[in-house]
């Protein structure tokens, strides 16, 4: 343990990667949850860049600048979502929102 | 020890302290403040693995464009509509606690007993540095092999930028957009008819700025039209001699009233 490995990365990938996904399974607030997302696809980023280092290549590191641009059209959309849900009156709340359920 | 095993754990401790911050503060803006230093000490980690420009378009569009824009959202978004903090059930909870905890193993036992294929890529450092640089080398790779994948990432880019606009327009202005027979004008706001002139709705309208006033015409001058170019600025006494007379009669003239001869350079 004496340099740093890949594996040093793909640990941290994975605990940021599970800590998102607990926020997104427990919180109910959907900007939290949002945000939780944000922490996956950060985590997920890292791991490809790890790989990328490992093997020396840089293709891994331009999926992850593909994957940012999507995620950047991603937040817009979601928070548009959000947005338009607040102000039609309706919660924030995701066990309220079960229109497409029921 | 080396100096990165201290700075990788410094930077991942932070960026996993900050990650539970994320998922554990009650108050969204917090989350969002959290979130905001978790993102920066990835950019760390991505430095770390050499990715020089990812950590820069990191902090740029995540903290300087997507977290603005979510605290801007957490403003706009009314309190009232926010869930309580503790209203999770407690079977979710559990069962969340559990999934993490599976799938943390797997993911560990994967991490240690997979095989990796090191140094096989043709991106060594030193193939990086000879061509100049991770950005240089970046962009040789994305403007060559995937420069299809490029432009279609600038077209999700527009599409989302459309659909954003589109969900966060107020309600009565959207309707009002699709009820508008024939075209669709997102060129002024709420609130632009009432200066239009008035006429039948439907028609294309003829846009009247009257907050500017009329345009002062800017001509002091008087036109005379004469057959002598001298007639009318001549002043007795002081009568340009040697002028040729290059003019032909009935030119237009302007001439101030208050100017002699004697000045005039034309």
């Amino acid at each position: 343990m004496t340099e740093v490995t890949v594996e040093h990365f793909l640990f941290l990938s994975a605990a940021l990667f599970i800590i998102g996904m607990m926020g997104v399974l427990t919180r109910r607030n959907m900007l939290i949850i949002f945000m939780c997302i944000e922490l996956m696809v950060a985590a997920v980023s890292v791991s490809l860049v790890a790989f990328a280092w490992e093997n020396e290549t840089l293709d891994g590191q331009i999926f992850v600048l593909f994957a940012l641009a999507v995620a950047a059209a991603e937040a817009a959309v979601g928070l548009g979502i959000i947005l338009a849900l607040s102000r039609r009156g309706k919660s924030v709340d995701v066990d309220d929102l079960r229109t497409l359920r029921d | 020890m080396s100096w990165d095993v201290v700075f990788f754990y410094l930077i991942g401790g932070a960026s996993v302290l900050t990650a539970l911050g994320v998922v554990a503060a009650r108050n969204p803006v917090h989350s969002g403040i959290f979130l905001v230093i978790c993102f920066l000490n990835v950019a760390g980690i991505f430095v770390m693995m050499g990715a020089e420009f990812l950590a820069v378009i990191q902090i740029i569009v995540y903290t300087g464009a997507i977290l603005v824009l979510l605290l801007f959202v957490v403003m706009l978004v009314d309190p009232e509509d926010l869930p309580s903090f503790h209203t999770a059930q407690p079977l979710q909870r559990y069962l969340s606690f559990l999934l993490g905890a599976v799938l943390l193993l797997e993911v560990g036992a994967a991490i240690i007993t997979r095989t990796g294929l090191v140094g096989v890529g043709p991106a060594s450092p030193e193939a990086v540095a000879a061509v100049g640089g991770n950005v240089q080398a970046l962009g040789r790779r994305i403007y060559s092999n995937y420069l299809l994948a490029f432009e279609v990432t600038s077209l999700v880019l527009t599409v989302g930028v459309i659909g954003a606009v589109v969900l966060a327009l107020p309600e009565r202005l959207g309707e009002r957009i699709g009820t508008r027979r024939g075209t669709i004008s997102l060129s002024h706001s709420r609130g632009a008819d009432e200066m239009l002139p008035e006429g039948p709705r439907g028609e294309t309208p003829i846009r009247v700025d009257r907050t500017r006033p009329a345009p002062v015409p800017a001509a002091t001058r008087t036109i005379i039209m004469t057959s002598d170019p001298d007639e009318h600025t001549r002043v007795a006494g002081s009568a340009p001699n040697g002028r040729p007379a290059t003019r032909r009669p009935g030119t237009i003239t302007s001439t101030k009233p208050t100017e002699t001869g004697s000045t005039r350079h034309d």
